[in-house]
């Protein structure tokens, strides 16, 4: 069986509000094995991001626990951020003074790897993602496919084990998101990564090995 | 270079852009608080060292007195010469008289100097005439005196003593003591300007009947600015003496000068604090302005201390080139300090009181590193913690929380 690169049991989650505390997460579990893909749908305000945030050591649950690959063992994420996974985000997060280069250096850099060997592998997976030529363009210069495919780099560029993925075609049109959507599952697939897909598409939802949907606070089948 | 730095100078200078506004609005902020704190302090410590130098050339680096005239005066001057910080000693008299000239007249401060000294320092003010035709005939004016007299170079004036006065009580004639004025002093102390008359000590003895004694000692030092201290150690051995140094002879003029200096150093010091205060206020609008992108950075792995280095980093750079660029624009406006004094003079039609009032040729100047130093240091102090501040905000919040806001 494949190893289990991430763990949460018994997540809980409430943000404050006037009325009081309102629950958006009860009572999360989800195993996730290297190679398997994830895809958790849900409607607007199901609490789908805070879900991934708190599976990636963004946020802290009010109750139970996470445990993400890193290092050899299971350790909680954030203790880990930027090492034991990989985040994609919607609006790409990149730094908008930096080139495609150097945003994916810069998750190296951060973990403390030498620049030159953060530029080479940022380069290298400029590459991967079929960017190499527009390694030197700012973000302001590259299209949102662009734009999707230099944070793809950035996630990978530490090597984690989990890639967290969210609504990472939203704000691209449907030929982009189809290229983009690809190019994610193509990777984490050669990589023997592990996925979890935050969408609300249901055709690229489909294409995940396990598809689950958030709801009420709980995680179930879809 | 760490990736904080790299990533703060890429953020203040952003590649692409021709103008990168927020830098230069806030370096010209700081250099331009740093020059006028820095042209101030230079300009009046100028005014200050420019005061203290006529004190003691008019003064005197310390003066040697008694509450009787010295007896042996001679004997004095040449024991003081030996002293290893004693560059000259010279004996002086000095003494009010009434000064006239057929219906005008005036009082005089009449001092008895010794004509061949080349160290006089009166030498270096005279206005008009030469130092050097005076003699036991002719007499120096001061300028404010001279015109009280209206008298010129080569007038005829005359001078009563307070010796004639006593004179006349013993029933004998008093005869006033003829002079021709040889030249004009003008040393930019009113008091000195309105009533200096000098002549040679030899001729103040005669008519103040002093015989060969005198009123005092005038001491040059090699190192004036220790006048206090060597005045102290000068000191022991004669209790009927008292030295007095230049410091002394002015206390209340240098303490005036001095508030002034500390008053003008708390203004600025208020308007670098302000200008510190809007690179604050800019900064804080920066970083909430990037607040997304401190969310991702933190998710990426940043830590609090490289997320504060960011843009407390800004801050410092910000500090460092406005201070540099501040310190050259004192160099400039320093440079060109007079051309701009005449400008403001032609626009608002004053004359120059520079000359005028103070009796100087072109505005003072003293560079005091220190007052650079602390400048340097206060600056950058304050602009690190300008961007410190919201730095330490933005870092002591939730990844998640920061990537919510807009």
């Amino acid at each position: 069986m494949p190893e289990l690169v991430l763990q949460a049991k018994g997540l809980a989650k409430a943000f404050a509000a006037p009325a009081g505390p309102l629950p958006v997460l009860t009572a999360v579990s989800l195993e996730v094995r290297a190679g398997e893909s994830v895809s958790i749908r849900g409607s607007s305000g199901s609490g789908k991001t805070t879900l991934l945030q708190l599976l990636g050591g963004l946020d802290l649950p009010d109750a139970g626990e996470v445990r993400v690959a890193c290092d050899g063992g299971l350790v909680a994420p954030r203790s880990r951020l930027g090492r034991g996974v990989g985040f994609v985000f919607q609006n790409y997060q990149l730094m908008p003074e930096l080139t495609a280069l150097e945003n994916v250096a810069l998750a190296a850099r951060i973990v403390g790897v030498p620049a030159a060997a953060a530029t080479a592998a940022a380069r290298e997976l400029l590459g991967l993602v079929g960017l190499a030529a527009r390694a030197d363009h700012l973000p302001s210069r590259l299209s949102g496919g662009e734009c999707q495919r230099v944070a793809l780099a950035r996630a990978l560029v530490n090597r984690p084990a989990v890639l967290l993925a969210d609504e990472p075609t939203g704000n691209l049109d449907e030929r982009t998101a189809e290229e983009i959507m690809r190019l994610l599952l193509d990777i984490v697939a050669a990589r023997g990564l592990a996925l979890v897909l935050v969408t609300h598409s249901r055709e690229f939802a489909e294409r995940a090995s396990r598809r689950l949907v958030l709801s009420g606070g709980v995680l179930s089948p879809a | 270079m760490p990736w904080f730095l790299h990533l703060a100078l890429r953020q203040l200078f952003p590649p692409g852009k021709r103008f990168p506004a927020f830098a230069t609005v806030s370096i010209l902020g700081v250099a331009l608080g740093v020059a006028t704190l820095l042209v101030v302090q230079t300009v009046m410590n100028g005014f200050g060292e420019e005061h203290r130098k006529r004190i003691r050339e008019s003064f005197g680096d310390c003066q040697v007195v008694a509450d009787r005239p010295l007896a042996r005066p001679d004997e004095l001057v040449a024991q003081l010469r030996r002293a290893p910080e004693v560059a000259s000693a010279t004996a002086y008299a000095e003494g009010p008289a009434l000064a006239r000239r057929g219906d005008f007249s005036g009082v005089a401060a009449v001092r008895g100097i010794d004509p061949t000294d080349p160290a006089q320092p009166a030498r270096r003010y005279i206005h008009g005439g030469s130092f050097d035709d005076l003699d036991d005939g002719r007499v120096i004016l001061g300028l404010g005196l001279a015109q009280q007299l209206r008298v010129r170079i080569g007038d005829k004036i005359e001078l009563w003593s307070p010796a004639m006065a006593e004179r006349a009580e013993k029933g004998k004639a008093p005869l006033p003591a003829e002079f021709e004025v040889c030249a004009i002093l003008r040393t930019g102390f009113t008091e000195v300007d309105n009533a200096a008359a000098l002549i040679p000590l030899r001729r103040f003895r005669e008519i103040w009947n002093l015989g060969p004694r005198a009123h005092g000692v005038i001491l040059r030092l090699k190192e004036p600015a220790r006048a206090e201290e060597i005045a102290g150690r000068l000191n022991v051995g004669h209790p009927d003496l008292v030295f007095r140094p230049w410091q002394a002879i002015k206390r209340n003029f240098l303490e005036a000068i001095r508030f002034e200096k500390t008053m003008l150093f708390f203004l600025m010091f208020i308007i670098t604090l302000v200008a510190s205060f809007s690179i604050g206020s800019t900064l804080f609008s920066a970083v909430i302005r990037r607040s997304r992108e401190v969310g991702v950075l933190a998710a990426l792995g940043a830590g609090r201390g490289a997320l504060l280095a960011l843009f407390g980093l800004q801050g410092l750079l910000i500090g460092a080139l406005g201070t540099g660029l501040g310190f050259l624009l004192t160099g400039g406006i320093l440079c060109f300090r007079d051309d701009i004094l005449r400008a403001i003079n032609a626009v608002f039609g004053d004359g120059d009181m520079v000359a005028s009032v103070y009796q100087f040729a072109n505005i003072p100047l003293h560079y005091d590193p220190a007052d650079f130093v602390a400048a340097g240091v206060f600056t950058l102090l304050v602009t690190t913690l300008a961007g410190f501040v919201p730095a330490l905000w933005a870092a002591g919040r939730k990844p998640s929380e920061a990537m919510r806001d807009a």
